[in-house]
C-alpha cells in the first residue's frame, strides 16, 4: 500500500468519525436545550457550560497532542510527527475559535462584561494567539526542514502553556469558575447535568480525533504531491 | 420558577458553535475529496 493510499484509508474513516461526532453534537443539543433542567442563579445561560468547556477541553486537548508531536519531532525527525503536529494544531486552533467566542456570550449574562484580562482568559487568548501565529508560519515557509523545525519549536511551548491555563484559576483571582469535573475532588454538578456534560465531552472528543485524521490525511496527500512535484522538476 | 432572561446569549452561543464546526468540518471534507479526486 502506497503513501498515498494509507492517507486516503484514513480520510475516509476520518470522515466516518467525523460523521458520528456530529450527530453525537446535534444529540447533546437535543439533551441540553430540552432535557437537562435551567439552573436557578444563572438562568439558560449556564446551558452555555455545555458547549463551552467541553470544545475548550478539545481545543487544549489538540494543543497538547500538537505540543507532543513536535517535541517527538524535534527528537526522531520523522515527517509523520510533523505532519500530524500541524493537523491537530489546525484543529485546535478551530476549536478555539468555539471556545473563544462561546466564553464571552456566557461572561455577558453572568459576569457582567463580555472579557477580562485575568489570567485565565488572557493566557488562553495569547495561547491561540501563538497558534495562529503556528498556522501563519507555515504557510509562510517552503522547505520542509525549516517549516518542521521552526513550528515545533512553537509547538512545543504549548506543553508549557495548557497546563498553566489550567491552574491559573487555583493561583491567581480570577472571575473564570474553578473547574467542575477535571479536579481532586468529586464534580460538583446534579447528576442529570453531569450526564449532559461528559456526553458532550465525549463527543468533542470524538470530533476532535475525526477532524484530526481528515486533516492529517489532507497533509499527506499535500506532501506527497509536494514530493512528486519536486521529482518532476529535478 | 423565576429565572434571569438571558437566553439569547445561550441561543447565540449555541449557534456559532454549529456554525463554526458546520463549516470547518465541510470544509476540511471538501479540501480533502479535492486532493483525493486529482
Amino acid at each position: 500500500m502506497t503513501r498515498r493510499d494509507r492517507a486516503l484509508q484514513t480520510a475516509r474513516r476520518g470522515a466516518v468519525v467525523m460523521g458520528i461526532a456530529l450527530v453525537g453534537l446535534a444529540g447533546i443539543y437535543v439533551r441540553a436545550l430540552m432535557f437537562t433542567p435551567i439552573e436557578r442563579t444563572q438562568g439558560p445561560a449556564q446551558k452555555i457550560f455545555y458547549v463551552h468547556a467541553p470544545v475548550a477541553w478539545a481545543a487544549l486537548l489538540a494543543f497538547s497532542v500538537c505540543g507532543l508531536l513536535s517535541l517527538l519531532y524535534l527528537v526522531l525527525r520523522e515527517r509523520k510527527f510533523d505532519l500530524m503536529a500541524a493537523a491537530s494544531a489546525e484543529v485546535g486552533t478551530a476549536l478555539a475559535v468555539v471556545m473563544l467566542t462561546t466564553g464571552p456570550l456566557w461572561g455577558k449574562p453572568v459576569w457582567g462584561t463580555w472579557w477580562t484580562w485575568d489570567a485565565r482568559l488572557t493566557s488562553t487568548l495569547f495561547t491561540f494567539l501563538l497558534f495562529v501565529g503556528y498556522l501563519v508560519l507555515r504557510n509562510a515557509l517552503t522547505d520542509f526542514e525549516v517549516r518542521a523545525r521552526f513550528s515545533a519549536v512553537l509547538g512545543v511551548m504549548a506543553l508549557v502553556l495548557v497546563p498553566f491555563i489550567h491552574v491559573t484559576v487555583y493561583w491567581f483571582r480570577t472571575l473564570h469558575p474553578d473547574p467542575v469535573v477535571l479536579k481532586p475532588d468529586a464534580p460538583s454538578l446534579p447528576s442529570v447535568m453531569l450526564v449532559t456534560l461528559l456526553s458532550s465531552f465525549a463527543v468533542c472528543t470524538v470530533l476532535y480525533i475525526g477532524l484530526v485524521m481528515q486533516r492529517y490525511a489532507l497533509a499527506v496527500l499535500q506532501d506527497v504531491r509536494e514530493e512528486e512535484a519536486a521529482g518532476g522538476i529535478s | 420558577m423565576e429565572y434571569p432572561d438571558n437566553g439569547a446569549y445561550m441561543v447565540a452561543a449555541y449557534i456559532v458553535t454549529a456554525v463554526v464546526i458546520l463549516v470547518y468540518s465541510i470544509t476540511l471534507y471538501l479540501r480533502v475529496k479535492k486532493h483525493r479526486d486529482r
